[in-house]
């Protein structure tokens, strides 16, 4: 295969992160450190050649960014300070814009306007739904005991004028699916164009057909488990991160697909396996936030030195919803129906355009790049050992 | 008619720009009458047409390019006053660097040079300091090959040199080498010859095991006090019969080893050492630490010859120049963690390996395993077996922004020399070299590079980022990027070629002698390129190592340049004082009488 030199990559690079990109003077230090590097997968330095050298193709048809989970090892003992870590950071924003074929990913990524504008656009168009179709119930400022169950807590459902709760119930139901269906479907575009890149624009291989099944279950053991994060010298990031993770998964779980199991009128009691779930959640998100959000302020870490706006919006979005996540529970319990009511349309205000852009065009989507980069990496290797029979090998 | 003129500041954040004070600078500069414009920074980012258009709008006639590094930016400028019709001949340099490097009043220098570059006078000239008579006698400083071969030039010349050495011997680090680069001449042949010669002329007063204490007087007269350490063994009247060191009980490591062996605690550093004399290590002597012992006192079968209680003493010596050859230390392998040395026995730092493999040395060059004896010590011996695989790490705390930045500049060539020499001893070992970029520099050396590829050496192109033990053996995990694949090379024995760092009380040294040392310790010559051997010190001359990384033919090339400065100076009875005696008044009034002059 021919490959075409592209002069303008680095140009075009400096817009997701660090821009200097001819420090490295190729010693070999940060591939030979990371404990995730293989033949067939060597990275970060590589990557960096195939950007000094303008090779645009080569570089999207590279999984090895999505196989680095940044210790920061390589950046830490990088002899020119090149910082290797970060440019893998970088070259993970650059393709997940390359994957993305609406070309939003690239905007939200180069462009604050574009970012700012689409969340505020359906932070707008939430509120104006609830205006204009579930405004509420008049009664509960007049009247607030009206709304307030056996045990003392609101009843979440009952607060929207017009309607019964069990339609009001319904209504979140069909915009959170329809949300869930919109984001998934340009997900699994967006991996199919991946796919397309990674594996079969790459005609050095033949992936023969039975490893697309052997090799299956990494495509999930990566999605819960991060097997390969745990490999890191670093262990703890990955407890971290798998804290993050469970959490994370469990909220969305549980707002998408078991919303009338937990959106309910009466308030269980704490013990109830519904409440200990969400508090697990809750904390783990506030864990993550707090370590990071102090990280990033400080710099306490090489992995927090460089912070990119999409790294800041992540968290801060993550946290706006868990605060108000928090405050409408509280507000629940301690019988305030307008303080819920309000604080119900502004979490969701936050939640729909950070699902909406985030996910699947920005930082989030590497929740799906991961385990599809680790079970292409895997389908690659089998046919590396096929055609080539490679292993790690002595020098002599 | 007053001629209006533009300066351009530029800093390059070299190692330098932190002596300077920029913002006073750039204030006195726009005190300067005839500056009419001083353009700071961007100077970099603009192109020369925008300079060009900013030159024009501006009405200068002269430009000068003031700063830290100010030709890195010449070019540019030249084609900006081309492109504005401005000539181009009209254009100086303020170089700071060049000029301006004094201790703790290089800000006021700065504003001397760019004076003098304002009025389109040459800094040298107008910072002339005058000059001494001169003491004929010299003192050199450091009894390494640079030492050795500046007090062997002075003292043919027929004038008297003071060599001065801390240590109980001269000979310096090449008398530890084993074989020389890239003819593999052996070291110890080429330098003994020259230890014995300095031992005997009748020009060369040796003093050895001492140390500089002060320094006193100006260029031409200096009064050098000098601490004798306690030797404990009279010099004059020591035999070197040797039956000291064979009933002396205490053991230590040997310096000269490089740690690799044990020596008594009385010893003679190596069998060539001049003075061939004994001497007492106090650190590790029975007697010094509870005054039982006194073994060899009662051994030794010249009266008086032993004195256990010596105390240290000070001499004072007049000389007229000082010749600095101070040379280097290795690199401490632990700061790089990674590497395991200090923890895995068979991971040696080049020096060792020269030890090593050197027929004087602790296994007669025989390479063995190091293991711990029968007394826990550890130790290279014959029977400890013969490792079969030799890894060699190229770059070790040099090219590193954590460690040292710069190229050490010979460990690329060592280390090819000691692949060759596994080679010679290890037939059918397997021997890789991982290395970043390889630096052949020299004449024959590039030649020397190409044979030893020859040789069955593994030429490796990746640094190695970690060792770790495996059961016996050392896994480096590398990098093999010009066959691209990764390298788990399972090796008996890693030899780290550890850079070079100025040697240990440098920066005291030079605060003593009033000379400046440049970011990484390095001793600044007055000019890198037109005076290399002289510093901004008058008297005072540098050579070898303590200057720069160089290898032994340039080593040896540049005492030999000291020596021919020194020598200039008794001959003409004249020398340079430190222009550090200027002040920046002086500086400012003798530009202001040359102004005069040349207008009447």
């Amino acid at each position: 295969m021919r490959y075409t030199i592209n002069t303008d990559l680095k140009k075009e690079l400096k817009s997701y992160g660090i821009s200097e990109w001819n420090d490295c003077f190729h010693c070999g230090n940060c591939t030979a450190i990371c404990p995730l590097t293989e033949n067939g997968f060597l990275f970060p330095r590589k990557g960096i050649r195939q950007i000094q050298m303008g090779l645009k193709d080569k570089l999207t048809m590279n999984v090895d960014p999505w196989l680095c989970y940044y210790c920061g090892e390589c950046s830490q003992t990088c002899p020119r300070d090149a910082n290797p870590g970060e440019l893998m950071m970088t070259l993970r924003r650059y393709l997940t814009s390359v994957y993305d074929w609406t070309g939003l990913s690239k905007k939200f990524y180069t462009s604050h306007k574009w970012e700012y504008g689409f969340l505020g656009f359906f932070a707008l168009l939430v509120i104006a739904l609830f205006a204009v179709f579930l405004p509420p119930a008049k009664a509960i400022f007049t009247n607030p005991e009206l709304f307030i169950n056996d045990q003392g807590g609101v009843m979440i459902n009952s607060l929207v004028n017009g309607i019964t709760n069990i339609e009001f119930l319904h209504f979140v139901e069909i915009g959170d699916l329809t949300m869930a269906i919109l984001v998934a479907l340009l997900l699994i575009s967006n991996i199919l164009n991946m796919y397309n890149k990674v594996i079969l624009k790459d005609k050095s291989i033949r992936i023969p057909l039975y490893s697309y099944f052997v090799e299956a279950w990494h495509l999930l053991f990566n999605f819960v488990a991060q097997p390969k994060f745990s490999k890191c010298d670093k262990k703890n990031y990955w407890i971290g991160h798998l804290l993050l993770m469970t959490s994370y998964t469990i909220m969305f779980t549980v707002i998408v697909a078991l919303l009338p199991k937990f959106q309910i009128e009466e308030v269980k009691p704490w013990y109830n396996w519904q409440r200990i779930l969400g508090y697990y959640a809750t904390f783990g998100l506030l864990f993550f936030l707090v370590y990071t959000a102090i990280g990033r302020f400080k710099k306490s870490d090489v992995k927090f030195e460089y912070s990119h706006v999409s790294d800041w919006l992540f968290l801060i979005l993550l946290g706006l919803t868990t605060i108000t996540g928090i405050l409408i529970h509280i507000f629940r319990l301690t019988g305030l129906p307008v303080a819920t009511y309000f604080t119900f349309v502004i979490h969701l205000a936050i939640l729909v355009p950070m699902i909406v852009v985030e996910v699947p065009f920005s930082k989030w989507s590497h929740l799906a790049y991961r385990p599809f980069a680790a079970y292409f990496s895997r389908l690659k290797k089998a046919a590396y050992k096929r055609n080539h029979k490679i292993e790690i090998a002595q020098a002599a | 008619m007053r001629v209006k003129i533009g300066i351009c500041y530029y800093d390059s954040n070299s190692e330098y720009a932190s002596l300077f004070n920029n913002d006073v600078i750039i204030e006195y500069a726009k005190s300067i009458p005839s500056v009419e414009q001083v353009w700071i920074g961007k100077v970099l980012e603009l192109t020369a047409s925008d300079l060009a258009s900013l030159f024009k709008s501006s009405g200068v006639e002269k430009i000068v390019i003031a700063g830290d590094y100010p030709g890195l930016i010449k070019n540019k400028i030249d084609l900006a006053m081309k492109l504005a019709g401005l000539d181009h001949k009209k254009l100086a340099l303020a170089s700071f660097s060049e000029h301006a490097l004094f201790n703790g009043q290089s800000t006021e220098m700065a504003k001397a040079v760019l004076l003098c570059a304002v009025n389109g006078l040459d800094f040298r000239e107008v910072a002339k300091p005058g000059h001494n008579t001169v003491n004929k006698d010299t003192l050199v400083i450091g009894g390494g090959i640079a030492g050795i071969q500046a007090s062997l030039e002075i003292a043919n010349g027929g004038q008297k040199v003071y060599l001065l050495e801390k240590s109980g011997t001269i000979g310096g680090h090449m008398a530890m080498f084993d074989k020389t680069f890239p003819t593999l001449d052996c070291a110890a042949c080429i330098l003994t010859p020259k230890m014995v010669d300095v031992g005997q002329h009748p020009n060369i007063e040796l003093i050895t095991y001492s140390e500089l204490k002060e320094v006193q007087g100006d260029a031409g007269d200096f009064k050098v006090k000098i601490n004798k350490k306690a030797r404990r063994v009279n010099i004059s009247t020591c035999i070197g019969c040797g039956n000291c060191a064979e009933k002396c009980p205490r053991k230590a490591a040997s310096e000269f080893d490089a740690d690799t062996s044990l020596r008594k605690a009385i010893y003679i550093p190596f069998p060539q050492a001049v003075p061939n004399k004994y001497l007492i290590d106090a650190d590790n002597c029975t007697y010094v630490e509870n005054g039982k012992c006194g073994v060899c006192v009662k051994i030794c079968p010249v009266p008086d010859c032993i004195n256990l209680d010596e105390k240290d003493s000070e001499i004072e010596i007049n000389v007229g120049n000082i010749i600095l050859a101070t040379g280097f230390k290795v690199f401490d392998a632990k700061k790089i963690e990674r590497y395991g040395y200090g923890q895995f026995p068979n991971v040696l730092t080049s020096l060792e390996f020269e030890r090593l493999i050197n027929a004087a040395g602790p296994t007669e060059g025989n390479i063995t395993y190091r293991k711990k004896d029968k007394k826990g010590n550890w130790v290279f011996k014959e029977g400890n077996g013969e490792p079969q695989s030799v890894g060699i790490i190229h770059c070790v705390g040099s090219r590193d922004e954590n460690n040292n930045k710069y190229c050490s500049k010979v460990c690329c060539m060592y280390s090819l020399k000691l692949a060759h020499l596994v080679r010679e001893k290890l037939p059918d070992a397997i021997i890789n070299e991982y290395y970043i970029d390889m630096r052949a520099f020299g004449k024959g050396y590039e030649e020397f590079y190409e044979r030893i590829k020859t040789e069955g050496i593994n030429m490796i192109r990746g640094k190695t980022a970690t060792i770790k033990q495996k059961g016996e053996k050392l896994l480096l995990r590398s990098e093999d990027m010009l066959n691209d694949r990764m390298l788990e090379d399972e090796l008996d024995m890693v030899i780290l070629a550890v850079g070079l760092e100025p040697a240990n009380k440098a920066s005291e040294l030079a605060k003593m002698l009033k000379i400046t040392q440049d970011g990484n310790g390095w001793y600044n010559e007055s000019n890198s390129l037109s005076d290399p051997v002289n510093t901004n010190s008058g008297g005072v001359s540098i050579a070898g190592l303590c200057q720069g990384p160089k290898d032994i033919p340039d080593t040896v090339a540049q005492a030999s340049a000291a020596a021919s400065r020194v020598l200039q100076n008794i001959i003409n009875n004249k020398v340079e004082k430190s222009v550090f005696d200027l002040s920046f008044k002086d500086i400012e009034n003798r530009v202001n009488e040359l102004i005069t002059e040349v207008k009447s």
